[in-house]
């Protein structure tokens, strides 16, 4: 074998002094809190959008979710330029030789697959969601929720094991090794910085889709807050979904049934006539773009009383639409409690245009977009 | 032979007990994306998985490399660092623009203009040439700064 290709050899030709335990220190303390914040706003977003039996959605504070959210997109964004960074900082040690000198390595190395991978992975399917691109052949949500469990499960063990070289790394009185020159010392502190410009500068250019002072700036943002029909986006329109005529035809009623001591039936002008409730409420995709507009129209829970229906109930709420995952939503007891849970007729004081949702949606605090259901007809008190 | 810049591990107790614990979550990750085959498909999963991994290895590190391996060759030494820096920035804005740039997402949904409605190619162009002119900047004044020292 020629002396370039030694095995034992590879890892020492990497001569750059960015190669150096204490940028991938610093890289690996960010990428340990950019995750950590992405997996439990993560979490969080998947249990609000599913709830187990055992949690409830709290429908205050009304800005929650959008908070939430916005912050794990955010990160998630912010984080593509530190894992990046990271990765190369620490290439040498993929050619480490012998590739394990004890069981532990062992462990240790075979950990970074489901880390790399999986924080790849996590980090380039989020990017392509936010921008509704699907180049794969899995739901996204489920291949996204499951890769963040097994990244953080690597990630603990690779917690693990860095822990105390981490320590040691950023500890002040650690040794300079031998290729540290004050050059070598400028070089990685000019790294660090360009890194860290490259998350803020991507941060700058894309959370205005969430922060409205920033939103002249978002000019890399998939969404913006402020453009679509009535000043703000939509995800599906009435097209694609298939209810232009079911939703703009004189058939149209909305229906109140389920648990109710009398079943209701309204055409729009009925529920327009009925008393009008106004609040303004976000409305946060889980795509990490929010809006708040000015909504108008009957609150859930007065409906629930004209149907005979005291207290709170679980109501599910069922659209025009006939297939897809969200045609339906639930609404939980203290969501219908709550006097800002609303159908809404109208938002800033124009009658909802066909895309957002034409003649009913429902638009209630701290529920995240896609639960925001459009084309409302039916509620089924459970 | 020097020391390599990046330093083997010592394992203790705390690397063990961290093993349970973060084996235990990697588990349950699995069951979890093997359960929810019908939505994950999980031999799909498992291979974009996989891929990530093996397309930053073999593709993504190596290109990186050849690149400061030209950079370093090709450049005066006071320009190294502010374009290198320069590059880095570049490369990492153009994958987060990269979608938006070519449409897919909006391609999907052609009847949404909401999706994608900005125009990206100058957006990037514009953050492009900022990070530019930056570059230039301070490429400039390290010349300077070297000058000064060099006359001492």
């Amino acid at each position: 074998m020629s002396a370039r290709l030694d095995p034992r050899r590879i890892q020492g030709r990497f001569t750059s002094p960015l190669h150096d335990e204490r940028v991938a220190a610093v890289l690996g303390i960010a990428l340990g809190v950019t995750f950590t914040v992405c997996f439990f706003t993560g979490l969080w977003s998947h249990l609000v959008q599913s709830p187990p039996s055992w949690f409830s959605r709290p429908p205050r504070p009304a800005g929650l979710y959008r908070v939430t959210q916005g912050v794990h997109v955010a990160t998630g964004l912010a984080t593509i330029p530190l894992l990046l960074a990271k990765l190369w900082v620490v290439y040498p040690k993929l050619f480490a030789w012998p590739p394990f000198r004890s069981v532990a390595v062992a462990v240790e190395r075979v950990a970074l697959l489901p880390l790399i991978g999986g924080g790849l992975f996590l980090v380039g399917t989020g990017l392509a969601n936010i921008n509704l691109w699907y180049p794969w052949p899995f739901s996204f949500r489920t291949a996204h929720y499951w890769a963040a469990w097994i990244t953080i499960g690597a990630l603990i063990i690779h917690v693990g094991a860095k822990w105390s070289s981490t320590r040691n790394a950023l500890s002040r009185d650690s040794k300079p090794h031998d290729a540290d020159s004050p050059g070598a010392r400028a070089d990685r502190r000019a790294f660090l910085g360009t890194i860290g410009a490259a998350s803020v500068l991507i941060t700058l250019t894309t959370v205005g889709q969430t922060v409205g002072p920033l939103r002249r700036l978002a000019m890399l943002a998939p969404r913006r807050p402020d453009t679509g029909p009535q000043g703000f986006p939509i995800n599906r329109t009435a097209r694609t979904a298939g209810v232009l005529v079911a939703a703009q035809g004189h058939k149209y009623r909305l229906i109140v049934t389920g648990a109710v001591a009398r079943e209701l039936s309204l055409t729009r002008d009925e529920l327009a006539a009925l008393p009008q409730h106004e609040t303004t409420l976000p409305i946060a995709c889980v795509e990490g773009w929010s809006a708040s507009p000015r909504w108008r129209g009957v609150q859930v829970r007065e409906l629930l009383a004209r149907a005979g229906v005291v207290g709170g109930a679980a109501v599910r709420v069922e659209s025009l639409q006939r297939r897809r995952a969200y045609r339906t939503s639930m609404l939980e007891p203290a969501e219908t409690r709550d006097p800002d849970t609303l159908l809404a007729l109208e938002v800033d004081a124009e009658p909802l245009h066909i895309d957002h949702g034409y003649p009913v949606r429902l638009i209630g605090p701290n529920r995240p977009g896609v639960l925001q259901t459009k084309w409302v007809t039916r509620l089924v008190v459970l | 032979v020097t020391r390599p810049h990046l330093e083997p591990e010592r394992h203790g107790v705390g690397f063990w007990i961290a093993v349970a614990i973060g084996g235990g979550v990697i588990v349950f990750g699995i069951r979890g994306a093997v359960h929810a085959a019908r939505a994950t498909g999980p031999t799909d999963f498992f291979a974009w998985v996989i891929a990530a991994d093996l397309l930053h290895d073999l593709v993504i590190a190596p290109v990186v490399c050849a690149a400061g391996f030209v950079l370093t060759r090709l450049l005066p030494e006071r320009w190294r660092t502010p374009v290198r820096s320069g590059l880095i920035i570049s490369a990492l804005v153009v994958i987060v623009g990269w979608t938006g740039l070519r449409g897919y997402g909006r391609d999907r949904v052609p009847d949404n203009p909401t999706v994608q409605p900005l125009d990206y190619r100058t957006a990037l162009l514009t953050v492009l040439a900022v990070v530019w002119i930056a570059v230039v900047l301070w490429g400039l004044l390290r010349m300077r700064a070297s000058r000064r020292v060099r006359r001492g």
